[in-house]
């Protein structure tokens, strides 16, 4: 039996421990957390209101009853040894190890980021934070919410958009006279021009003010005001600032496998650690050069899945971030070859993603009986396909 | 001590230079340049606007065999 260690009971963690057949390895998983955490949920209870019970579940119930699970945190990871220590004193050895323990949100980084964070909740960190956004938006009946962002690379590269969007349709629904506000560090209005495109005129049409070039540097709480890096101010009423994020805290062995950022340099095809055979990271923890997105811990949880059976599989950096506004979406369709091919927005996608919340318990517990379904999604959606067309 | 940072993002698709850009741009002072090497063609014209912007100076926007180089003295950081 081969001893399998994985570090995460998220998205990807917890897919890749129930592919793997229990006939030829024995998987432990490891999560500081009981909860596994539907993290676009946090849109819903933010802009709906939707409880925080809908969008969580215990890890130990997403599992396969022959995965083992610790609750644990880690603390060390030593891949020269193969041995990971734990905060409560343990140690666990390993004949593969995977690491999924996703970005960290550095709310420290940025001067006044906490306190706004205490004060309003935000659409992004935690199911309780965007509780707490919600009260915070329904007292609103003036002024202006600002979303804006700290650093170009953050989880859901259409989180920002989707927030703006979602915050819009509350006030219109509210009868309230607030101005929705979204400033981003790109060029345009969405990090692909293509995408920029599409969305503009939706952001026009229901009065979004958009600031491009915006990297926030520092915010006054006292002022109400959010400073950017290129030089420009934004007066706020209530604010949600997504805080530069970073790969995991704990230390790993050999130090040079994270980058400045502490993200896990991996192979972006393979998600093997470099210079490692026997250790992978995947989802939001490492720097593969795509978007940090549940369907990229998927697609990748199920490369691994692959390779440690002895197959070449390979990851192609596939896309499918989802952009909805409140009746309709879109998909940002990319992989390593393709930048984010032309989308139409359209009810059928906005239903699609509905579709996908709905089974999303299942197709973490259940990956195996998924997977032809997502296969024949993303081959008839493919980048390769679709191309100029587009979708 | 004005310094020189090196910026590479030659291979990243737009806006990744920017974004390269930008994290650079966090970390300089006034004084310093910067230099970033990129092949997405939508470099330039997105490097001219961020310059306009935030009051820096493009002392050199240059191509060659593909690859567009961008010289950027940092003049525009707030004290």
């Amino acid at each position: 039996m081969k001893k399998v260690l994985i570090l995460g009971g998220g998205g990807g963690g917890a897919i890749l421990a129930n592919l793997l057949p229990k006939e030829e390895f024995e998987v432990t998983v490891v999560d500081r957390d009981e909860y596994h955490v539907f993290q676009p949920g946090n849109l819903f209870i933010a802009f709906y209101g939707d409880s925080v019970e809908k969008y969580r579940r215990p890890i130990r119930s997403l599992l396969k009853p022959h995965v083992k699970l610790i609750r644990d945190e880690v603390t060390e990871v030593n891949l020269n040894d193969r041995k990971v220590k734990l905060k409560g004193d343990k140690s666990l050895e390993y004949d593969y190890i995977i690491i999924a323990t996703g970005a960290n949100l550095d709310f420290d980084a940025i001067e006044g980021n906490r306190e706004l964070l205490e004060s309003y909740g935000d659409f992004y960190s935690t199911l309780e934070n965007a509780e707490k956004l919600y009260k915070t938006l329904k007292e609103m009946r003036e002024g202006r919410f600002v979303i804006a962002i700290a650093d170009p690379i953050y989880k859901c590269p259409p989180g920002p958009h989707k927030g703006a969007f979602l915050s819009s349709t509350l006030f219109e629904r509210m009868g309230v006279d607030v101005d929705v506000v979204l400033a981003l560090p790109f060029p345009h209005a969405y990090p692909s021009k293509t995408i920029s495109d599409i969305i503009e005129p939706e952001l026009e049409k229901r009065n979004i003010e958009v600031h491009t070039f915006f990297t926030v540097d520092s915010i006054d709480v006292e002022k109400k005001r959010i400073y950017s890096l290129e030089g420009e101010e934004l007066e706020y009423t209530v604010a949600t600032v997504i805080p530069p994020h970073e790969g995991p805290r704990y230390k790993v062995e050999p130090s040079e496998v994270k980058d400045d950022s502490n993200y896990l340099k991996i192979d972006k095809y393979t998600c093997l650690i470099e210079g490692f055979d026997d250790a992978y990271a995947i989802g939001d923890c490492t720097n593969a050069p795509t978007s940090k997105s549940g369907v990229t811990a998927h697609l990748q949880a199920e490369v691994v899945a692959e390779r440690l059976q002895g197959f070449d599989a390979r990851y192609s950096g596939r896309t499918n971030c989802p952009l909805i506004t409140d009746g309709m979406g879109l998909f940002i369709i990319s992989d390593y070859d393709h930048p984010p091919i032309p989308v139409r927005l359209s009810r059928f996608k906005r239903l699609l993603e509905d579709l996908f919340v709905a089974t999303y318990w299942d197709a973490i517990r259940y990956p195996e009986l998924w997977q032809p379904i997502f296969h024949a999604y993303f081959e008839a959606t493919s980048p390769a396909k679709l191309g100029e067309r587009g979708w | 001590m004005p310094e020189l940072i090196k910026v590479d993002a030659r291979g990243m698709a737009c806006p990744g230079p920017i974004s390269a850009l930008t994290r650079a741009y966090r970390k300089a002072k006034n004084g310093d340049t910067i230099e970033v090497l990129a092949t997405d063609p939508g470099f330039k014209p997105d490097v001219q606007a961020w310059v306009k912007r935030t009051n820096n100076e493009l002392i050199e926007l240059t191509e060659e065999g593909g690859v567009i180089k961008a010289v950027i003295k940092v003049t525009g950081k707030r004290g």
